[in-house]
């Protein structure tokens, strides 16, 4: 196989997609448990815009499908097997716009792009205002991106090329300044420096500082390196790109390194053997932003990138504020400090934008910037305030309100 | 039971953790009280044979002191002892005794804040503050400067700030020291910054009254506000932890140095208090203390970074304008922060006005 890294791999028997990954899609279901899958095979769909498809990243069988409430899809579970077969997919028809949307849509990589505001799949029928790549990952302790776009330097290219033709608008790729990745001039995309602290590398700083959004309805588009690379995969090879580059850290960790880890793989085979003994606490994500782990076994996320584990002790009960319920909500009052400032979303008045968001002051949140925002810009704020809010919870409100009138 | 506060799993552990700090801040500033109040009431002792001590304090202070003819650092820190515990025991009953009702009427558990303030009320009083001052002043920190906005941390102004205000206005001989305090014969002012006003460096001089005395704070004034020493102790402790902004700090002390050199450059050279230099704006009166402790008080303050600069040049530039040419307010950092504090809200209502407009100009 062309373009490999030297990271370890971590074989998976066990993987999943879960729902959450995909905001606001109602899932269709195109397989039933039990059935063999090839890899790059579409496994569901959007209901409402059922061209949106959702491909398996690896040959095996439908394991389980688990529905939580109001029969949501939590999880769709995919027991990897050896035969590796594959459905690989036809190269684009043409250069042209639509022919390159279509062979997004029809490989699944659709569903990798992200939409500012709300952090929803882009509608195909819909024009962005600018293509952002993320190719910066300034979380502690996340991979290092330079190592990974330069062993898959041609297909990070290509998937660069094809992202600008696929709108009209800019396409700009944001990097830390010690590493500009590498592609083809022709495709006509622009580098844009990101530095500054561990917020350098969020989606929402860049479009703060390159697209604003906020009165006149446009959409900006964003997409992670990786998933740059995996579109560069299909492009390339026809088939899906089986590997995702995650950082194992943490202090309860024998051996922190990176791994290429199947995508969607199951944690309980990840971590054997790589932790210590004790009460430990996993965390999906790391000091900049996390979310509490999906489900019971649990998988890793679509986009994420970093596995921490932690001694349960050194992290106190009051620090976990993924709780998805009312209590979570009970709000103390916010002493605004500074520090606010150095852990809230980039280029946004933190301490007003953390009142409205408690106050629910939908009107206040939009003037300020909400809009450019998703949890993980502001996650780090729920840790540091001592109100107790969970700001990612109460942003997510105000963005409700504003997107059923958007 | 009356000072059981319940620190159980109620929300807000970062709550206590502030709170801590700036108690352990102002550890310093309380020990350089303590230890001036005593050597300035010996020092009046001496320039006052007709003083007879029989008041409670005195009497305390024979009862603790060793040796009050030829007085050492044990004598003066038995002395402050004695005028500075019964106040700030005052202070803390009576701040805990309205705290307490409070959180019953509420029904919430009793707020640890009240000791911060009483600290900081009894800090800027003089040290012999009648105990009816005390009472009055603590009940309207407690109950109008905190619960009638909701209890720690929900007020614009800082409580402590609100009790003493409320004390000078409602008694403006308050704020004038004893005779006994001031160290001088006759002498009846606030602090040594009065008595600059009086008679610039020459008056100095003459109370013994020298940089390095004025620095690790062995001069007349409010228990908390003498020593640059102990305070800067202090301030380098909350900026190491982050608990105040450096930004609005440094505003203030930029814009004092900026404001002095105005004064300085466009005022009657004839008037001592006009070109009042930087050291001794900085090392008479409250300004300091005020600087860090009141002003940099992240709730009743402005929560914008641009907000902070503004504040804390708003605060230097009205203290040095009230200093220069106001003489019946030679120190003016009280009134001041209460203005400021005050306008808060609004300045950074105007930085988010500002900001949002040039949000609105880029959007797409």
């Amino acid at each position: 196989m062309p373009g490999s890294t030297n990271f370890e791999i971590s074989e998976s028997s066990q993987l999943s997609m879960l729902g959450r990954d995909y905001r606001g899609v109602h899932f269709e279901l195109l397989c039933e448990p039990g059935d063999r899958v090839r890899a790059g095979v579409a496994v569901m769909r959007d209901a409402r815009r059922p061209e949106i498809l959702f491909t398996a990243p690896s040959a095996g069988r439908i394991a389980r499908i688990v529905r939580g409430a109001r029969r949501k899809l939590v999880a769709l579970q995919i027991e990897v097997d050896a035969s590796d077969a594959v459905a690989e997919c036809a190269a684009p028809a043409g250069q042209d716009q639509a022919a390159q949307r279509d062979f997004m849509l029809a490989s699944g990589s659709w569903s990798s792009l992200r939409t500012r505001p709300f952090g929803n799949i882009p509608d195909p029928a819909t024009q962005p205002a600018a293509v952002l790549i993320t190719a910066i990952d300034s979380q502690p302790m996340a991979p290092p991106v330079a190592p990974v776009i330069d062993a898959f330097a041609a297909e990070f290219s290509a998937a660069v090329t094809m992202l600008g033709r696929i709108s009209s608008a800019p396409l700009y790729i944001c990097h830390a300044p010690e590493y500009r990745p590498a592609f083809d001039q022709a495709s006509g995309a622009r580098c844009k420096i990101f530095a500054g602290g561990p917020t350098a590398g969020l989606p929402g700083r860049h479009i703060q500082a390159l697209c604003p959004i906020g009165f006149a309805g446009a959409e900006v588009w964003h997409i992670g390196y990786q998933e740059t690379i995996a579109l560069g995969h299909l492009l390339l090879h026809g088939r899906p790109w089986a590997q995702r580059i995650v950082a194992l850290a943490g202090d309860a960790v024998l051996r922190p390194r990176c791994l290429a880890v199947t995508p969607g793989a199951a944690l309980a085979e990840l971590l054997e053997g790589e932790l210590k003994d004790g009460s430990l606490q996993v965390l999906a994500g790391g000091d900049l932003y996390r979310q509490p782990l999906a489900t019971e076994p649990a998988f890793l996320g679509a986009s994420q990138r970093l596995l921490k584990v932690v001694r349960a002790a050194a992290e106190p009960a009051a620090d976990d504020v993924g709780a998805l319920d009312m209590e979570a909500l009970n709000i103390g009052s916010l002493i605004p400090g500074d520090w606010l400032e150095a852990n809230g979303p980039p280029g946004i008045y933190a301490v007003p934008l953390m009142r409205a968001l408690q106050l629910g002051d939908v009107e206040r949140a939009r003037e300020l910037g909400a809009l450019e925002l998703v949890e993980e810009d502001v996650d780090a704020l729920s840790r540091v305030c001592v109100s107790n809010s969970n700001y990612g919870l109460l942003l997510r409100q105000v963005l409700d309100q504003l997107e059923s009138t958007y | 039971m009356l000072f059981k506060a319940d620190y159980g799993n109620a929300p807000g552990g970062g709550r206590r953790r502030i709170l801590r700090i700036q108690l352990l801040a102002l550890l310093p500033v309380m020990l350089a009280a303590l230890v001036n109040s005593g050597y300035q009431y010996f020092q009046g002792m001496a320039l006052l044979p007709e003083f007879d001590g029989s008041d409670l304090r005195s009497r305390l202070v024979g009862i603790l002191s060793v040796n009050p003819e030829a007085p050492g650092l044990y004598d003066y820190l038995a002395a402050g002892l004695a005028h500075v515990l019964p106040m700030l025991l005052l202070a803390l009953l009576v701040g805990g005794f309205w705290e307490r009702i409070i959180a019953d009427r509420r029904g919430h558990p009793m707020e640890p804040g009240f000791v911060l303030v009483a600290l900081l009320f009894v800090l800027l009083l003089p040290g012999a503050a009648a105990f009816s001052h005390i009472i009055f002043g603590m009940s309207c920190a407690v109950i109008l400067g905190k619960a009638i906005f909701g209890g720690d941390g929900k007020s614009f102004i800082n409580p402590a700030l609100l009790g003493i205000v409320m004390v000078q206005v409602s008694y403006p001989a308050a704020s004038v020291l004893h005779p006994l305090w001031s160290g001088m014969a006759g002498y009846a002012g606030s602090d040594a910054i009065a008595l600059y006003h009086r008679g610039g460096e020459q008056a100095m001089a003459q109370a013994g009254i020298d940089t390095w005395s004025a620095f690790i704070g062995a001069i007349p004034g409010t228990l908390g506000t003498t020593s640059l020493l102990a305070i800067a102790l202090g301030a380098a402790l909350l900026l190491l932890t982050r608990v105040i902004s450096w930004r609005l700090l440094a505003a203030q002390f930029i814009g004092l140095l900026l404001f002095v050199w105005l004064a300085a450059a466009f005022s009657d050279p004839s008037a001592d208090v006009h070109s009042m230099p930087l050291h001794w704006h900085l090392l008479l009166g409250s300004f300091a203390f005020g600087a860090v402790f009141i002003a940099c008080d992240p709730v009743a303050s402005a929560s914008t970074n641009p907000g902070r600069w503004i504040q804390g040049f708003l605060i230097a530039g009205l203290v040095v304008l009230i200093r220069v040419t106001n003489s019946t307010h030679p120190d003016a950092v009280i009134p001041v922060l209460l203005l400021v504090s005050l306008l808060a809200p609004l300045i950074d209502h105007a930085v988010i006005a500002w900001n949002i407009r040039q949000r609105a100009r880029r959007h797409v």
